[in-house]
């Protein structure tokens, strides 16, 4: 039996009376790419956290790689490889000393770990900032080098804890393609993100987290057709209490949000065709999508 | 392992090259910054003070002091860099926390900076020796001896110092620690004067200071090529520093792992 990269059972966290993470259970199975979402404060670092032995958890328990994370992390470290949300480069050394000092921590010999660096470098394109100061380095590049730092063992499982927030657009597309490589290669990827797109293009499953719990667990695409539907017609300046009366006996879910009625609809022919009659042609219809299910499972007020 | 999952173990030596590729970077301004400050101590004290200082058991001031001096290199060198450097390391600069997600203990990280800060305080003491000997204070090859003495009290020391670091909020509580436990161990080791036939208490305290039997040891060899009661200053040394690494393991355990 090949047996699950995380296999964690009712795990829990607190931090004095805060309740971080509130009984999380996850199944991970390798090659698999697992997409945890949540607003700021959810749980998800202390969630990753635990995968490595950086917080210890209050109650459950948790095994990575087959291994139990409270007895054996620094061996389950060996094959791990781990990009943190905080930026943890070496800001002492360059480029490529930070990359050659960490392999040391594998125990990489000299020889192999050149050659490894170079391909790395080549990788995440930074081929011509390895004499580089970390100070000198974009965010963007940071972020590619936190990647290529923990890819420097090949490692069979890689964990990402917001591996795209505050990069510009090229700089993200340039990671999301790096990362659909490496799941090509048959890596197991557990990352947390805040953008629903990387979610719902890279992970096979995902798990909406909040209040230290997972809300909702499976492939983007399934849930989002089972919990929002198909497809959501967006109407701008709100509608009368009329017209929201009107829609009781159709198959829709009403929301009104500021001044926006959001109709969410399984099977949407009947759904344009009454609002067409209660001369409403000033509607938006698109395809439903993982943000949809995310707001309305979070819901909308701000966190931080 | 299973018992002490944090212990330390040989890859301590990757976090020691660690600090070894950055010191390649700043060395030499560092080596001639030592040099200057030694040559400015040995000849404020062992010269302009040591003038109003009769000769101590036969031997001058500027001799008496030179062993002192190299014992107080190395705690003052030891110390800065386990407390202002291993603190922006493990607080600041998230390096201790980037090495915990690669296969290292905190044992590993803890032993890795105690050498790496012993190592950097050798080589401050080793300049404090070539100084001494230019200076013609060294009067015999055990003055080298005294050498690995001061490696095992540097590490003592920063494993003190690391103690400090993870008992900090910021920078500022090592001045608490500098005035309180570094300056008057300085002071009442014997490195500047002997402390004998000063008051009992005195001499009770000062035996007490880990610092002490550094002196004992390296005055002993560096002037007489022999050393009375080695056994019981070493292992009062060794077992300090034991001591002290153990402590220093536990603490920064509870500061990395949450
Ligand atoms: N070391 C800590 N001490 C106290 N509270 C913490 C600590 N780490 C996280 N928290 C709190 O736990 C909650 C979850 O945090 P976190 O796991 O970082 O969430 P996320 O990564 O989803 O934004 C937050 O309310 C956060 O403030
Ligand atoms: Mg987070």
């Amino acid at each position: 039996m090949p047996g699950f990269v995380i296999d964690a059972q009712g795990i829990q966290k607190s931090f004095g009376t805060l309740k971080a993470v509130d009984g999380v259970s996850l199944q991970v199975n390798p090659g698999e790419c697992f997409g945890i979402l949540g607003p700021n404060g959810a749980g998800k670092t202390t969630t990753i956290k635990m995968l490595h032995g950086a917080v210890q958890p209050d109650a459950g328990t948790l095994r990575v790689l087959g291994r139990d994370v409270a007895t054996q992390s620094r061996l389950i470290r060996a094959q791990m490889g781990i990009v943190s949300q905080e930026d943890t480069l070496d800001r002492d050394l360059t480029v490529y000393e930070n990359l050659w000092v960490y392999a040391g921590f594998f125990s990489i010999s000299r020889k192999s770990s050149l050659s490894r660096i170079e391909y790395l470098l080549d990788f995440m394109q930074l081929r011509e900032k390895w004499d580089s100061q970390i100070k000198t380095l974009s965010g963007g590049m940071k972020r590619r080098l936190h990647i290529a730092r923990a890819l420097i063992h090949e490692p069979k499982f890689l964990i990402l804890d917001e591996p795209t927030t505050g990069l510009d657009p090229q700089a993200r597309h340039l990671v999301w393609h790096r990362l659909r490589e490496l799941k090509a290669q048959g890596l197991t990827i557990l990352l947390t993100t805040h953008y629903m797109e990387e979610a719902a293009q890279m992970c096979d499953r995902i798990g909406i987290m909040d209040g230290g719990k997972f809300l909702l667990e499976g492939p983007p695409q399934t849930l989002v057709q089972e919990k929002v539907g198909d497809e959501v017609y967006e109407l701008r300046g709100g509608a009368s209490e009329e017209l929201l009366d009107s829609l009781q006996g159709l198959p829709v879910t009403a929301e009104v949000v500021a001044d926006i009625l959001y109709l969410y609809s399984h099977n949407g022919m009947g759904v344009m065709e009454h609002l067409i009659s209660w001369g409403r042609k000033d509607f938006l219809r698109r395809p439903a999508t993982l943000e949809d299910l995310f707001l309305r499972l979070t819901g909308r007020e701000l966190r931080d | 392992m299973m018992l002490f999952p944090q212990a330390p173990s040989h890859r301590a030596f990757r976090v020691w090259v660690r600090h070894l590729v950055y010191y390649r970077s700043f060395y030499l301004a560092e080596w001639a910054g030592n040099l200057g400050e030694h040559i400015l101590w040995l000849v404020a004290f062992g010269y302009g003070l040591g003038r109003l200082v009769p000769s101590l058991d036969g031997i001058s001031y500027a001799q008496f002091i030179g062993p002192g001096l190299m014992v107080s290199v190395a705690m003052w060198n030891a110390t800065y860099e386990s407390t202002y450097g291993a603190y922006s390391r493990m607080r600041i600069q998230n390096i201790y926390e980037s090495m915990l997600m690669a296969p290292l203990t905190v044992g590993d990280i803890v032993l890795g900076d105690l050498l790496w800060c012993a190592s950097r305080a050798l080589i401050g003491s080793s300049l404090m020796l070539v100084v001494l000997s230019l200076f013609g204070l060294v009067g015999s090859w055990w003055a080298v001896a005294i050498l690995p003495i001061l490696f095992i009290e540097a590490v003592m020391f920063a494993a003190l110092g690391l103690i400090a670091t993870s008992l900090a909020h910021s920078f500022s509580f090592f001045n608490f620690y500098f005035s309180a436990i570094v300056m008057p161990m300085f002071f009442f080791a014997g490195t500047l004067f002997p402390i004998k036939g000063l008051p009992l208490w005195v001499e009770r305290f000062s035996d007490a200071l880990p610092l002490t039997h550094a002196v004992r040891i390296s005055r002993g060899l560096f002037i007489y090529g022999h050393v009375e009661n080695f056994i019981w200053h070493f292992s009062f040394l060794l077992g300090f520093t034991f001591l002290f690494l153990a402590v220093a393991c536990v603490l920064v355990s509870r500061r990395m792992v949450e």
